[in-house]
């Protein structure tokens, strides 16, 4: 970045980014089965597996001990790269970094915890503008009303829309969704799987609402919150919607 | 340099060709010299309404494919002075159309008119969009019904990228917005979209509101253009959008239901 261009000596910026990555979610601890799976989904999909980084989420998993390195093991027999464990208890925390592999905690408290991991980061103050600015890059900002049959997305970061989103349109964005006007149309957050993305706007009349896949039809809102300001989130397994504000 | 101004919809039947015909008529009682020019090939409508179906010879298609010369096709109205119709073929369909063909016509026309008026046929496809394509200003034609919202701002989004403006980065086309068959009546009685709800949903400026008249369908069925008919509260409208497509500040007019005097409950709304 230019920002640094006159400081010879720094090799490197730490810079906050959100990337797209595939979460493995495990329901079985079991690396045989794991095998089996691994090897129909390779046949069915192959372009999927090229060295693809997942996150292994023990999650669901309720058990205090894991085969974690026979698991990563299996995943990259099929060309899956693990790069992280995410939830588990203190054992599974420890053989991860034995392994080489990064901590994530369980999605309900990583909002916070994600904010107490990243703070001590932010040192010096061009650093914290330098983040900003890759944050920007990535956030798309459009101006006006956008009609039915068009399309807008944001295929790295947020999507800011200054305007309505009319019936028939469709906004699509890797982050957040902010619409600054009547929301009409469908509203997809999170396409990459993001979670954490959410969707804002002044005015709630969607057709349809998804955040990361999870996705409610305009029949399926409480029609309490038609018409008003909204925020929505995909919270516990499911899309909660409610006022802004 | 003439100005070409679009008439379209999306939605057939809102009222496209009753307002090119009333609109090109108004602005030729207004001196301007116009000619209007019929896109929908294969269902001809301009020449009945504009009541010149049985002096059609050779059509915008002949032109095209250069069986006759524009003014052989052209044909003047008999009432308005300055005012020209190129009619549509019949017997073809929208495949006639090039876009060469159509911007050559246009390029024809522009030295010798002050306005070229071209009436849309309904729909997205090849018609509409060449009939889009090059112009300068749009007329989006909208009943105040979700349906015909829908399509009108599905119009105004192939507006901003499939016309020639857009994609050579000009200026946008000038886009206005007339409401047609507006009734206040049923408006007020929830039936139909209210002007405000149009207004916010479409969010461009306002041209004209011609309420739902009687008027209108005489008007068509004998092939005058409703601007004619100065006692009609419809042609009032338009000559109300006229003014307005000149740049004149004129009061919306039949917007609110009309509270009907004694003598008019007697004997009848003499604005019928």
């Amino acid at each position: 970045m230019s920002l640094n261009a006159n400081s010879a000596d720094v090799a490197f910026t730490f810079k906050g980014g959100m990337l797209p990555m595939t979460v493995m979610e495990l329901t079985s601890a079991d690396p045989e089965r794991i095998r089996r799976q691994l090897a129909g989904k390779l046949s069915q999909s192959p372009a999927f597996f090229q060295h693809t980084p997942v996150v292994l989420s023990v999650e669901k998993l309720d058990e205090p001990h894991l085969a974690l390195e026979r698991i990563c093991a299996v995943c990259r027999d099929h060309k899956l790269l693990p790069v992280a464990v995410r939830g588990g208890a203190e054992p599974i925390r420890q053989s991860a970094w034995a392994l080489g592999l990064g901590w994530f905690a369980p999605v309900e408290e990583g909002r916070a915890r994600a904010l107490e991991s990243v703070a001590p980061f932010v040192e010096p103050e061009e650093d914290v503008n330098a983040s900003a600015v890759s944050d920007v890059a990535a956030t798309r900002l459009y101006r006006g009303t956008v009609r039915s049959g068009q399309q807008v997305s944001a295929s790295e970061g947020d999507l800011i829309v200054i305007g309505a989103v009319n019936a028939g349109a469709e906004v699509l964005a890797a982050g957040s969704i902010h619409v600054y006007g009547a929301l009409r149309g469908r509203a997809l957050a999170g396409i990459h799987g993001n979670t954490n993305a959410g969707i804002y706007c002044r005015e709630l009349e969607a057709e349809l609402l998804s955040v990361a896949g999870n996705y409610k039809r305009l029949e399926d809102i409480d029609s309490q919150l038609l018409g008003r300001a909204a925020e929505v989130h995909f919270i516990k397994e499911q899309l909660d919607i409610k006022p802004l504000g | 340099m003439a100005k070409i101004i679009v008439v379209t919809s999306g939605k057939g039947g809102v009222g496209k060709t009753t307002s090119a015909a009333a609109i090109s008529t108004g602005l030729a009682l207004r001196g301007k010299k116009t000619v209007v020019i019929d896109f929908d090939v294969g269902l001809r409508n301009l020449d009945l309404i504009m009541g010149c179906e049985r002096r059609v010879v050779y059509d915008l298609v002949n032109v095209i494919q250069g069986e006759a010369g524009l003014n052989q096709a052209l044909i003047r109205d008999k009432r308005v002075e300055n005012l020209f119709i190129l009619p549509a073929s019949q017997t073809r369909d929208k495949d006639a159309l090039t876009q060469e063909g159509v911007e050559k016509i246009l390029e024809q026309l522009k030295g010798d008119f002050d306005y070229i008026l071209c009436d849309s046929p309904a729909g997205i496809e090849r018609g509409a969009q060449l009939a889009m394509y090059y112009a300068d200003e749009a007329i989006v034609v909208t009943n105040p019904e979700v349906s015909s919202v829908r399509d009108s701002d599905r119009i105004l989004g192939l507006l901003g990228s499939k016309t020639q403006r857009a994609e050579q980065g000009l200026e946008p086309v000038k886009e206005h917005l007339l409401i047609t068959r507006y009734n206040p009546a049923r408006v007020t009685s929830g039936d139909m979209l209210t002007l405000d709800d149009i207004r916010e949903i479409l969010a461009i400026d306002l041209l004209g509101l011609i309420p739902e008249s009687e008027a209108v369908l005489r008007a068509s069925n004998q092939g005058v253009p409703v601007t004619h008919d100065g006692s009609s509260d419809a042609g009032q409208a338009y000559t109300d959008t006229v003014s307005r497509l000149l740049g004149e500040e004129m009061p919306l007019r039949f917007h609110e239901i009309q509270r009907k005097g004694l003598l008019s409950r007697m004997f009848g709304g003499s604005r019928r």
